[in-house]
């Protein structure tokens, strides 16, 4: 009940944030210069063939009716056409959507893999007496400022010089061929990562510094609990709360499109996909591509909100 | 004035890394907003030297394929990179400090629909709402910073209302209702110089974000366009010769991700000052 009254209202405003996605991504694309029919025919369009085309695409509607109109097709599946191809554009980001998933959670994997217990380290070494040097803090710095296409071109820069056993370019479906899959894939994937390195270090770092400043911890100290037994009963389980959130965040974006990741590497995940259709000026797949990953992220951070109730037993109590 | 210097210094002392943030960033503005009168070399001459000639004593960076100097080019890059950032993230902070302000002060429906804004605006993925605005506006400068801008301002809203929501429930704003002043004067006088500080530190990492956005987006050649120069849009034009000429990559590479780093450790010292977060020592 209590969980009901805190997830309630969370729920309903991401369907308020989706509407305003969606009308928002609605408008934009009408605003487009020159319209929706200029963009179909080219800049040497007659009045006729003009009128044409608004009629077939329903354009000469008022805009509360295309915008009804528009949401009632996607409900039903129907996210557009793709001018270049004529095929529907759902189901190509669909057929992509799979290895933009691999790349995001190659990318995760290795982010929290390696940011958390840093994080953890760091947390707890700066708050000791001895004055140590804070790696930490030195990894968090540069992960979180070296673009990930600078960091990427080096990479290629590197493999293409000596090939060792990457390769760049050349994605095989992790089915078919999973080796071959993991030496296309893991590149990207860690180029990706090392933003997502660094976010959860610092994140992390806070969160186990913030808890080092309650009264509990002091408590233990006092009770002569060992540091390892303070660290893995008090530190680990409340310092995940806040990574929780930015994990969410993180990875909601990462399947939002890898956009310039898979541009480099040429990946044919859904941000390939998108940055091509913007070159194509095929407008329908911008659309739909901006959507779908603006709905990912919304969607999952809902439920990192569930999660969060989950974990942590004080917020579905305090509301 | 002197009051902060002293606090600076005595931070900066025991701080390497933070000393070499400060002093990178200081090089860098500095190269940024003087650069053109520097002695370094005229960026557009063509055939200055050789095609893609490698770093010399002549040409420290290299030349490009035109035989541009490449110094002069990163250098001209600095400078838009950082001015193309400041600007955009200058004015999402006006903008986000205002609705922040309201949004935590007015509270109730303002509260509403200032939040849902920035949720909506959050929902986007900073390059892909990048590909919509490139397709509604057109590659561009106006494009980039709106790109920013886009990313930017949720934060700026976010912070602002949370340092507001804690404030405006103290005494003195109180005390000042109670007295007559008026809502914009509770504003600006009494609320406006207690989130400054969040402000300020929300400035330096949009700045960074900002930078990062602007560089990726000119790398994808949707941001500054040629013959105009970022430190993107170089390593743009660097990767089409990274195996033959890896120089352009590598020099315009290396100094974005410096001046993104010196910004960001800034910003952390910065936090750290505002907010000194000191946990218990475990032994």
């Amino acid at each position: 009940m209590r969980l009901a009254a805190y997830l309630l209202p969370r729920i309903l405003a991401a369907l308020i944030t989706l509407f305003g996605v969606s009308v928002l991504v609605f408008l934009s694309l009408r605003l487009l210069p020159g319209g929706y029919a200029d963009i179909l025919l080219g800049p040497f369009v007659t009045p006729e063939a003009r009128a044409v085309i608004a009629q077939r695409y329903g354009l000469d509607q008022p805009l509360v009716v295309q915008y009804l109109r528009w949401v009632w097709a996607m409900l039903g599946g129907d996210f557009g056409v793709s001018m270049v191809t004529q095929r529907p554009v759902i189901a190509e980001l669909l057929r992509r959507a799979p290895v933009t998933l691999q790349l995001a959670l190659i990318a995760l994997a290795v982010a929290l893999a390696v940011g958390y217990p840093l994080g953890v380290i760091s947390g707890v070494r700066a708050a000791s007496r001895r004055k140590r040097r804070d790696f930490g803090r030195v990894v968090g710095a540069m992960g979180a400022s070296v673009p990930d296409f600078v960091l990427g071109s080096v990479l290629i820069f590197v493999f293409s010089v000596w090939s060792l056993w990457f390769r760049v370019g050349g994605y095989v479906p992790f089915g078919v061929d999973p080796v071959g899959n993991l030496r296309t894939m893991l590149l990207p994937g860690l180029t990706l990562s090392v933003f997502g390195v660094a976010l959860i270090l610092r994140t992390t770092r806070d969160a186990v510094l913030r808890v080092m400043t309650e009264p509990h911890i002091t408590a233990a100290v006092a009770r002569g609990a060992t540091p390892g037994a303070i660290i893995r009963r008090h530190i680990l389980r409340n310092a995940a709360i806040p990574v929780v959130t930015v994990v969410a965040t993180y990875f909601g974006f990462l399947l939002g499109g890898a956009v310039i990741v898979e541009v480099l590497f040429s990946v044919p995940g859904v941000g390939l996909y998108i940055f091509n259709g913007l070159l194509n000026r095929d407008y329908a797949i911008v659309q739909a591509g901006v959507l779908l990953a603006a709905v990912v992220f919304i969607t999952i951070n809902m439920l990192a909100d569930v999660l969060y109730a989950l974990i942590d037993p004080r917020v579905g109590a305090a509301r | 004035m002197s009051g902060v210097a002293r606090i600076a210094r005595r931070r900066l002392r025991g701080d390497g890394l933070t000393l070499f943030g400060a002093v990178s960033l200081g090089c860098l503005l500095f190269l940024g907003i003087f650069g053109p009168w520097l002695p370094l070399g005229d960026p557009s001459r063509i055939a200055a030297g050789p095609r893609l000639g490698a770093p010399s004593a002549a040409f420290l960076f290299g030349t490009d394929e035109l035989g541009r100097d490449f110094l002069p080019r990163v250098v001209q890059g600095i400078r838009s990179t950082f001015l193309l950032s400041a600007i955009a993230v200058a004015i999402t902070a006006v903008i986000g400090t205002l609705l922040g302000m309201a949004a935590g002060y007015l509270g109730r429906h303002t509260d509403q629909i200032v939040a849902r804004g920035a949720d909506i605006l959050f929902a986007f993925p900073a390059l892909v709402a990048g590909l919509l605005v490139a397709a509604v506006m057109g590659p561009g400068q106006a494009s980039a910073i709106t790109v920013i801008s886009i990313a930017t301002l949720p934060l700026f809203i976010r912070v602002v209302r949370s340092v507001t929501l804690g404030v405006a429930g103290r005494g003195f704003v109180t005390a000042a209702e109670v007295a007559g002043a008026s809502t914009l004067r509770v504003m600006v006088v009494h609320l406006l110089p207690n989130v400054m500080g969040a402000v300020m530190v929300q400035l330096t990492y949009a700045l960074s974000i900002g930078m990062i956005i602007e560089s990726a987006l000119s790398f994808l050649g949707l941001g500054v366009q040629p013959p105009d120069a970022s430190l993107g849009s170089l390593l743009r034009q660097g990767s089409a010769y990274l195996t033959i000429a890896p120089w352009m990559v590598l020099s315009s590479g290396v100094v974005l991700s410096l001046a993104i780093m010196s910004v960001n450790l800034v910003g952390d010292a910065a936090r750290d000052a505002l907010e000194p977060l000191k946990g218990r020592p475990l032994t």
